[in-house]
This record gives structure tokens, C-alpha cells and sequence, in this order.
């Protein structure tokens, strides 16, 4: 279904997608953060518009410019908007340090591999890497939003989770519907206006982003 | 037209939202809330006793319709508690009339999202709209701004993003195992074209898939160990929406988790029913840690809900038309009961203004119609017989029974029994003694008891008579299970 060109062309760029959500989790300063998951959005977006020209399924050509869009464009720049607002500290301050990070990163790849083995055997040439790739940056966006302290962090690792299942959806399947596609991105644009609502009363009420004091909710 | 329904509440908010005037808020939101209960009987009559309602995007079959029964009647309930609960905090001046429009017209858009997840076709129509069952709550978790409030808010938006961004994971993983009979298409996510070829789904994928949406939704269904959120918004939200979270929010997650766990069961028999066993058990065993060593009022309810989840999960893990049968029943009473529970609850706080159960002494005294709600609805989430949840519980342990599990049925009793003594023995330690020196005696407002007047009749009814409506509107659900599954 897909020549050996297009397939190689996958495989780079979507190896480019889990070397640069690693780089987002060796991000030591904000905006380095962010312009990272900028650049994830817009190799995915790559991907798609791949994707779309090789198979004939028009419609992944939308996700490509939903992805490029939405992802690439308006929330890197609404995120960099609040951090200049709020004057954030540059600073990430990891929970976990930055070598052992990605020594649980990696940990996470070879998980991801191991759970998606049974299912790509089956599976056709181009989701093979892909999918174990997409799992990757699922976890990897999970352990991110675990291991980072700011509100702000914790919303990049939620928006990565989103670019590996964008991933999931346009390598195993080829695109989902059409209407189900446009929901998702439209949830997705609507999560990160809520979240940065919230980010900015959160600032206001606790005078700082480090969710580590949000502790006095316990049993 | 299917439509008119999900019309109702959007023009609700939409009126509440423009309206300048508190008297017209609170009109607005009850009518629009009674209306929409009107419009959804004629869908619930037909989806229960004559077949599924198919049309264009939406489809309803008989186990739409119990979830829908539960959102309209809930939330007719808590729209109609809120406009006492909310008339008091405006004589304390806590609320501006803008707090007011704000909090009524998103009851009435997270109503909207809630029906949205039980009458939608595809499965992955279904996930947004659960999706925006959070992004609607969000605000009304945060709803009173303080630090504690904004902390839950936070809390509660980034678990369930990352528990619904795993479960939709495990929706294409479903999309991708109907490709190899469906072929790609517009419908191959749409429960009605699934449900006919489950059998013939990809096991492998389907496998992986259910483990995905069982700890995605579980999330949002308050299943331990994915339940952190649930304890810090519930107590955090204003008491009336910690009930409609409590009562409806999580079944509509469950109800998620029912349609996937149809399709898995189908496809592999076994694996699923036991992993909701696992969560089950696991959610029973943490309630009940958590409500024996409670402090806060409403933190205990908030865990009593894990608990019940955990049986309602138990239940369908079990499988058998007895055990299915107890936990929809189940479904049914703990919206029910959790809702007055909640009521009782926020009469009590507002009066005493404390959370903290060790300082709330003396109800009998105090507030003695509040008093008796509490008592017979503490007993009744205990799950003590008559009421409607011993009925739940006790058909569920009758289908362990049935279906030879007799270790399980064992915890079951063994937790369920711990869960009562904590319950109980909280309860009556409220409702005894002396109030504190200076509280005044009586209740705050009178339409306040009529939803807990009501939700208590329904409770004790329930549990002592079981309605040939009931029964058969439950029936045919049990039989559409039998169909996938037997």
C-alpha cells in the first residue's frame, strides 16, 4: 500500500518524534519546553500530510493542518504568551533529575515495544514502528506530567500524550472519522484554554505555578 | 427526535446565562430542568419496551435509557436543592448574581455533555463528550475559587485528561481491531454496526484496548487506584454538584466502561469480567480503609462512591443474569441514595459551617428533618436492609453465589460489613449528642427537603417493593447483555 520511500520517510520522522519528546524531557528552561513540543507537532503534521499523499485517505490531510494549526501554531504561542504574562521563572525544577529521567524515558520505549509487539506482528509495515512509537510518547508525556512540579509542564506532558495518540490514530488506522477527529482536536484546543484559565487563578490564589504546594488536600 | 432532548438543556443554559435577575436564574434552571425529565419519559418508554431508537447520530437502547432516567431525574433534584443552598449563601454574601448565572448555565451545559456520552452511536463520539463532561465540571469543581477549591479544580482537570486520553488508546485500538471485518468507514466505531460483529473482532487488539479503557474511565468512574481525584473535587465542589459528580458523573464513565467491557466480552470471553472483579475488589478495599479513618463529611461520601463503584464493577465482573441484574439495580439506588446522602449533607455544613465530622454534634437537636434524611439515607448507603442498595448488594452476593465464586463472595461480605460498621457508626455520632452552645435550632429553607423528601420515598420504596416497571425496564437490559455476552 505504501512504497519503500514513503515508509522510510515514516520511519525518520516518526524516530524524529521520540528523539524530541526526549528532548522535551531534557528541557532545563520553559521556553526550550515549549518550542520543543512546537517542533513534535510539526514533524507530526509532516507525518500526516505522508501519510495522506501515500494511502489516498484525503481526510488526514484536515489532521495534518488541524495538527499544524492548532498544535504547532496557537498553543506554543499562548503558552510562551503566558509564561511572559505571568513572568514565570525559567526555570523546569524536575522532580526527578534529568539523566535519571531519561533513563526511565528509555525504560518507558522498551515497555512500549514490548506491549505493542503482539499487536504489530499482524499489522501492516508502516504501523509497526509507529504504533510502538506513539505508545512511547504516550508514556513518556505521562511520566512528564509525574515528574515536573509546574502547572505548565504538566500541560506540555498532557499535549504530548495527545501528539502519540494523534500518531496511534493516523498509523494504525489510517485516520478514525472524520467528525471524531475534529472532536478530539476540538477538546483537545478547549482542555489548554481551561488549563490556562486555571493556570492564571492558580497563580493568583497559591502566587505561584509549583503544584507541590498543592498539599493540603489529604487524608 | 432524539434532539429535543439534548435542545432542552442548551436553551436552559443559555437562558440562565442571559438572565439579570436571581429569581428568573433559579426559574429558569428548575423548569428547564423538570421539562427536560418530561421530554426524556416518551425515549425511555419506547428505548425500554419497544427496541432501540436509531436514528442519524444518535442511538438509545435500554441501557442509554436507565442512565438517562438517572441524569434527568438527578439533576431535576439538584436543581431544585440549589436554589435554597445557594439563597443561603447569598444572604451570606458569599455569591454575586454573575457567580449565579455562571453556576446555572454550566449545571445545565454538563448536563447536556452527560447526556450526550449515553445517546451517541460511536464510541468515539462517546469520548468527547466525556471528555467535556470534564472540561464542564472543571468549573464548577473550582467553582468557589479559594486555594483548596482551585487545588481540586487542578487535580481533577489534569487525572481525568490523562485517564481520557488513555482510554482513547484503547478506542482505536478498537477502531483497529473492527477494520480487519468492517473495512475503514464512517461507521465502524458506531455501536450499533460493533455490537453485530464482536465476535469477530481482533482478540489480540481487543485485549489491549480494555485495558486502556478500564483505566482511562476507571478514572472518571472513581475506581481505585485511579480515584485520587474524586475525593478533593467532591469535597471541594459546591455539595449540590458534589452529588450530580456522585451520582451521575461517574456512572456516565461506567457506562463507558459497560459498552467496551459488551464488546471485549464478546470477543474474549473472560478477560474483561475479570479484570473488573480486580478493580472491583480493589476499589472496596481502599473504601474502605479511607471511610474508616474519614474526618470530613463530605470526603467519606466521596469514598463511599469508590466503594459502590467498586460493587457496581463487582456486579458486571461477575456476570450471570442475577449479578447483572443487582448492579444495574444498584446504579439505579446508589444515584439515588449518594443524592440525598449529599443533600443532607450540605444542610448539615451550611449550618454548622464545618466539614469536620468530629465538630458536628447534636442533629437531632439541631435539625431534626435533616436528622431523619441523614439517618435512614446513612443506613441506607450502608447498604442495611430495606432499602434499595441491600437490594442491589444482596443480588449481586446471590449471582457470586450462583456462579460458584464463594471466596468472593466472602470479601465481599467481609468489606461491605467493615464499610457499614465505619458508615454507621459516623452517622450516629453526628445525629447524637448536644449541638454546640449558640447554634440556633431549625432548618436553613423548606424547598430544600422536598428533593430529599422525594430521593428518601424513592430509596425506602425501591428497596421494599420491586415495581413491574422497573423490573421489566431492568429485564430487558439483563437480556441485552445476555445477547452480547451468552
Amino acid at each position: 500500500m505504501i512504497d519503500i520511500l514513503g515508509l522510510d520517510i515514516i520511519n525518520f520522522l516518526a524516530a524524529a518524534i521520540l528523539l524530541i519528546s526526549l528532548l522535551v524531557m531534557a528541557s532545563v528552561r520553559m521556553g526550550q519546553l515549549v518550542r520543543s513540543f512546537a517542533l513534535q507537532s510539526i514533524i507530526l503534521a509532516a507525518i500526516a500530510v505522508v501519510l495522506a499523499n501515500h494511502t489516498g485517505s484525503e481526510h488526514i490531510y484536515v489532521v495534518a493542518v488541524l495538527t499544524l494549526v492548532i498544535k504547532g501554531i496557537a498553543i506554543p504561542r499562548f503558552m510562551m504568551y503566558t509564561i511572559d504574562r505571568l513572568k514565570m521563572r525559567r526555570e523546569i525544577e524536575p522532580l526527578i533529575g534529568i539523566p535519571a529521567s531519561l533513563l526511565i524515558s528509555a525504560m518507558l520505549i522498551i515497555v512500549a515495544y514490548y506491549i505493542t509487539e503482539p499487536l504489530i506482528s499482524s499489522g501492516e509495515a508502516v504501523t509497526r514502528n509507529c504504533l510502538a512509537i506513539a505508545f512511547s510518547v504516550v508514556f513518556i508525556g505521562m511520566f512528564m506530567m509525574i515528574s515536573r512540579r509546574k502547572a505548565m509542564t504538566q500541560m506540555v506532558g498532557l499535549l504530548m500524550m495527545e501528539n502519540g495518540l494523534v500518531l496511534a490514530i493516523i498509523s494504525t488506522t489510517y485516520g478514525m472519522p472524520l467528525i471524531i477527529e475534529l472532536g478530539v482536536f476540538f477538546d483537545v484546543f478547549l482542555a489548554v484554554l481551561i488549563m490556562g484559565i486555571f493556570i492564571f487563578r492558580i497563580n493568583r490564589t497559591f502566587e505561584t505555578l509549583d503544584t507541590t504546594f498543592m498539599t493540603r488536600l489529604r487524608d | 427526535m432524539i434532539e429535543l432532548l439534548l435542545l432542552v438543556p442548551l436553551v436552559t443554559a443559555l437562558l440562565c446565562g442571559l438572565s439579570r435577575n436571581e429569581r428568573h436564574i433559579y426559574i429558569f434552571s428548575v423548569a428547564g430542568a423538570i421539562i427536560m425529565a418530561l421530554v426524556a419519559i416518551p425515549f425511555c418508554y419506547e428505548a425500554f419496551f419497544e427496541g432501540p431508537i436509531d436514528t442519524w447520530l444518535w442511538y438509545m437502547d435500554s441501557l442509554s435509557a436507565l442512565f438517562v432516567v438517572i441524569i434527568v431525574v438527578i439533576v431535576a433534584m439538584v436543581s431544585v436543592y440549589s436554589v435554597d443552598y445557594q439563597r443561603h449563601e447569598r444572604t451570606e454574601g458569599e455569591l454575586t448574581i454573575k457567580d449565579l448565572r455562571y453556576y446555572h448555565s454550566l449545571l445545565h451545559i454538563f448536563t447536556l455533555t452527560m447526556l450526550l456520552v449515553v445517546i451517541v452511536d460511536s464510541l468515539g463520539l462517546m469520548w468527547i463528550a466525556i471528555e467535556a463532561t470534564t472540561l464542564a465540571s472543571a468549573f464548577l469543581v473550582g467553582f468557589y475559587k479559594k486555594s483548596e477549591a482551585m487545588e481540586a479544580a487542578w487535580k481533577y482537570l489534569i487525572i481525568c485528561s490523562v485517564g481520557i486520553t488513555l482510554a482513547l488508546l484503547g478506542i482505536i485500538l478498537i477502531y483497529a481491531s473492527s477494520v480487519g471485518v468492517l473495512g475503514e468507514g464512517m461507521d465502524s466505531l458506531d455501536w450499533s454496526v460493533l455490537s453485530s460483529v464482536a465476535d469477530q473482532l481482533d482478540p489480540a487488539l481487543v485485549k489491549v484496548a480494555f485495558i486502556f479503557i478500564i483505566i482511562g474511565l476507571g478514572t472518571k468512574a472513581g475506581l481505585a487506584p485511579m480515584h485520587t481525584w474524586l475525593p478533593d473535587a467532591h469535597s471541594q465542589a459546591p455539595t449540590p454538584i458534589s452529588g450530580l459528580l456522585s451520582a451521575v458523573l461517574l456512572n456516565c464513565a461506567m457506562y463507558g466502561i459497560l459498552r467496551i467491557h459488551l464488546l471485549a466480552e464478546a470477543a474474549v470471553p473472560g478477560f474483561s469480567s475479570s479484570l473488573l472483579v480486580l478493580f472491583g475488589l480493589l476499589s472496596l478495599i481502599v473504601a474502605a480503609i479511607f471511610i474508616l479513618t474519614a474526618r470530613d463529611l463530605k470526603r467519606m461520601l466521596a469514598f463511599s462512591s469508590v466503594e459502590h463503584m467498586g460493587i457496581i464493577a463487582l456486579g458486571f465482573g461477575i456476570g450471570g443474569p442475577l449479578a447483572i441484574l443487582g448492579a444495574l439495580f444498584h446504579i439505579l439506588a446508589h444515584s439515588l441514595t449518594k443524592t440525598l446522602m449529599f443533600f443532607g449533607a450540605g444542610n448539615v455544613i451550611q449550618k454548622y459551617g464545618t466539614r469536620e465530622m468530629k465538630d458536628i454534634k447534636g442533629l437531632w437537636k439541631a435539625m431534626p428533618t435533616t436528622a431523619i434524611m441523614i439517618v435512614l439515607g446513612g443506613a441506607a448507603i450502608a447498604g442495611s436492609p430495606p432499602f434499595a442498595l441491600f437490594v442491589g448488594e444482596f443480588l449481586i452476593l446471590s449471582g457470586a453465589i450462583a456462579s460458584g465464586s464463594y471466596l468472593l463472595a466472602g470479601v465481599f461480605i467481609a468489606l461491605i460489613t467493615l464499610i457499614f460498621a465505619g458508615m454507621t457508626y459516623r452517622i450516629f455520632s453526628m445525629s447524637s449528642g448536644t449541638p454546640q452552645e449558640g447554634l440556633p435550632s431549625g432548618e436553613i429553607g423548606k424547598l430544600r427537603l422536598v428533593p430529599m423528601f422525594l430521593l428518601a420515598a424513592a430509596v425506602l420504596i425501591l428497596g421494599l417493593f420491586f415495581p413491574d416497571v422497573i423490573s421489566d425496564a431492568l429485564g430487558s437490559i439483563v437480556d441485552l447483555f445476555e445477547e452480547m455476552i451468552g
